[in-house]
């Protein structure tokens, strides 16, 4: 598939059921849910996960990351076309930069290099206390540590008791609590909030 | 106990970057964000006096210490993970009453935080919140 | 004089105070816990640490009494001219040495020491200096206008004091957003990503092909009546996309479509017709 909008078109085209099916018996008759190629290997309880990456990224070689795990490790992530990358929504590889902290679901390849299938970028997941609330960004208290959370139009969304997210965040409070998934931006205590749950 | 229906998040342990290089290595001491690990509502008396799930009208919810396994299952895709107590948590009496339906089954209220390692191989980690069932590992 | 009753009067106001910053050092329920989290352990060692803490609660009450009960004798001044000194050079330590350290200034708080912290440190050494050349009690010296400057004072304090903040500027604050909400023009007919994502994650169609992604969102955008959303996807070994459409009017998880598209071919490899429900 080639330039990203004749390929966007073909797969509208393909979820409004606009072209046809490849002729089911050509692909046997399996059943989606059980179509894993390889039952995926996971830890023990307690243990690091192999396929999985946290770290800071300290080099960028093309599409070669190396990452600077806290608990010492070091890894080396390859991004490729299908990797998906989030950074405060989902976004292109360029948008990787040394300096980011990211996590990154893959698979561990046998020379060493995760080969990146999902990868995040600054995100964060916090629980805050809303301490006050300004025209562009929220003022927020993370374990006793002060977070600015920057609002942005478009794109912050505010879910209220688990009702649908909306852009309307003008039902947030003063005093309460929240949840706030956002992107960090790094080497400061601020974060680009992208989904507030307001708690009760 | 008998598997427990409710929501579950995700939390960040381990001196990491950003925001987590203040939360410390958990309750239990040992959390990691890269590990098979989750918080537990109930890991202690002091944990149980922050998190209050009695507060969303939850009962039954064990006392579980730190190490012990439990499985969680995402009710919407049939995943599942499982994984030892690491940390106290979520803070459950805060969002009270949210609600999410998966395929004819329901769940409320936040009983569960995992690592991002866990919550990543059932849930995507942008999603932040999943309706889950959760039993004795 | 004036100078002289102003003088005369701080005693009153920083006895009141380090009783106060004193309570929650000795008689708190989890005084030992707060001491854990200051720089005490750092600068006196661990096992030190709340002993040194119940100490300092017990050396501010000790001298908070003394200013407040006569007789008014110089040396109170001074010994609380040196406890702030000491505090003050205590929080700038924690402050550069070790900064994620709880103030453990007053009352049951857990916050790192900040500027306030500081600057109410700096000001108890300003009063306790003034307290010094005060030639009687505080309870010689009463006027209206000595009164009205020490409410002044008072209120200084309770601005430098993080840990009222709840009292006075919480509700400040909730009532300027009460009055106009800074985040009023937010709302816009546009659906969030974060509501698309939701609803195409507790659909069938999610749950229909979940084993065949292998990734969180790769692309997304709209088109008329629909957004689609696009994950990386394997189908029988092949490399394919999966593609969910979900429209903006119809929000029941049953209208949500997905097909898995061949990344090569462009075929469409498989498409759920019949969406059903766990029974």
């Amino acid at each position: 598939m080639t330039t990203t909008m004749d390929r966007r078109s073909l797969l509208t085209r393909a979820a409004l059921g606009a072209t046809g099916l490849v002729a089911a018996g050509a692909m046997g008759s399996l059943a989606p849910e059980t179509a894993f190629a390889a039952a995926t290997q996971y830890p023990e309880p307690g243990q690091p996960d192999p396929n999985f990456a946290e770290g800071l990224i300290i080099s960028r070689n093309q599409d070669l990351l190396q990452v600077q795990g806290s608990d010492g490790r070091l890894h080396r992530i390859q991004l490729t076309g299908v990797t998906s990358v989030w950074k405060l929504r989902p976004t292109t590889l360029d948008q990787v930069r040394v300096g980011d902290g990211l996590y990154a679901r893959g698979v561990l390849m046998p020379d060493g290099v995760l080969a990146a299938e999902s990868v995040w970028v600054n995100i964060v997941n916090l629980t805050v206390s809303i301490n006050s609330i300004g025209r562009s960004a929220l003022q927020l208290e993370h374990h006793g540590q002060k977070v600015v959370g920057y609002v942005q139009p478009g794109l912050t969304a505010a879910v209220y008791n688990g009702t649908p997210a909306v852009s309307d965040l003008s039902m947030l409070k003063v005093g309460r609590h929240a949840q706030v998934i956002g992107a960090w931006r790094p080497g400061t205590n601020e974060i680009d909030i992208a989904t507030i749950y307001a708690s009760n | 106990m008998a598997g427990i229906n409710g929501e579950v998040s995700w939390f960040c342990c381990g001196n990491a970057w950003g925001p987590c290089a203040s939360t410390g290595r958990g309750a239990c001491g040992t959390c990691h964000s890269g590990n098979f690990q989750h918080a537990w509502p109930n890991a202690s008396d002091a944990c149980y006096a922050i998190t209050h799930p009695d507060t969303c009208g939850i009962s039954g919810m064990s006392r579980r210490t730190c190490g012990f396994r439990h499985s969680t299952t995402n009710l919407c895709n049939g995943s599942r993970v499982v994984t030892s107590i690491a940390d106290c948590g979520p803070q459950t009496d805060l969002f009270c009453g949210e609600r999410a339906c998966c395929g004819g089954t329901c769940a409320s209220n936040r009983i569960v935080d995992l690592t991002p390692a866990a919550f990543s191989a059932i849930a995507s980690l942008s999603a932040g919140l999943i309706p889950c069932s959760i039993d004795v590992g | 004089m004036f100078a002289h009753q102003m003088a005369a009067a701080q005693p009153l106001l920083i006895g009141l105070l380090l009783l106060w910053s004193s309570y929650g050092k000795v008689a708190g329920r989890d005084s030992a816990e707060q001491a854990r989290r200051t720089a005490l352990p750092r600068l006196v060692g661990e096992t030190s640490a709340v002993p040194a803490y119940r100490a300092v609660g017990a050396i501010e009450a000790v001298i908070a009494l003394a200013l407040l009960l006569p007789p008014a004798w110089t040396v109170e001044a001074v010994a609380a001219v040196a406890l702030a000194t000491g505090f003050t050079g205590y929080l700038i330590y924690a402050k550069i040495v070790v900064p994620e350290a709880s103030c453990g200034c007053i009352g049951a708080s857990a916050r790192p020491v900040g500027r306030r912290a500081i600057g109410r440190a700096l000001l108890l050494l300003a009063t306790a200096v003034a307290a010094t050349t005060a030639g009687n009690g505080w309870w010689s010296a009463s006027s209206v206008a000595v009164a009205a400057v020490l409410v002044l004072e008072a209120a200084l304090f309770v601005m430098l004091s993080a840990e009222l903040d709840r009292y006075w500027l919480l509700p400040l604050r909730r009532l300027r957003v009460g009055i106009a909400h800074p985040l009023a023009g937010t709302a816009t007919d546009g659906v969030p990503l974060a509501a698309t994502q939701r609803r195409l994650l507790l659909s069938p169609a999610y749950r229909a092909v979940n084993g065949l992604l292998r990734s969180d969102i790769h692309d997304y955008w709209d088109d008329e009546d629909w957004r689609f959303v696009s994950y990386t996807a394997r189908y029988d070994g092949r490399p394919a996309t999966a593609v969910f459409a979900v429209p903006h009017h119809d929000t029941t998880p049953e209208s949500v479509r997905v097909a898995v598209v061949d990344e090569t071919s462009g075929q469409t490899l498989y498409r759920p017709t019949v969406l059903a429900t766990a029974g």
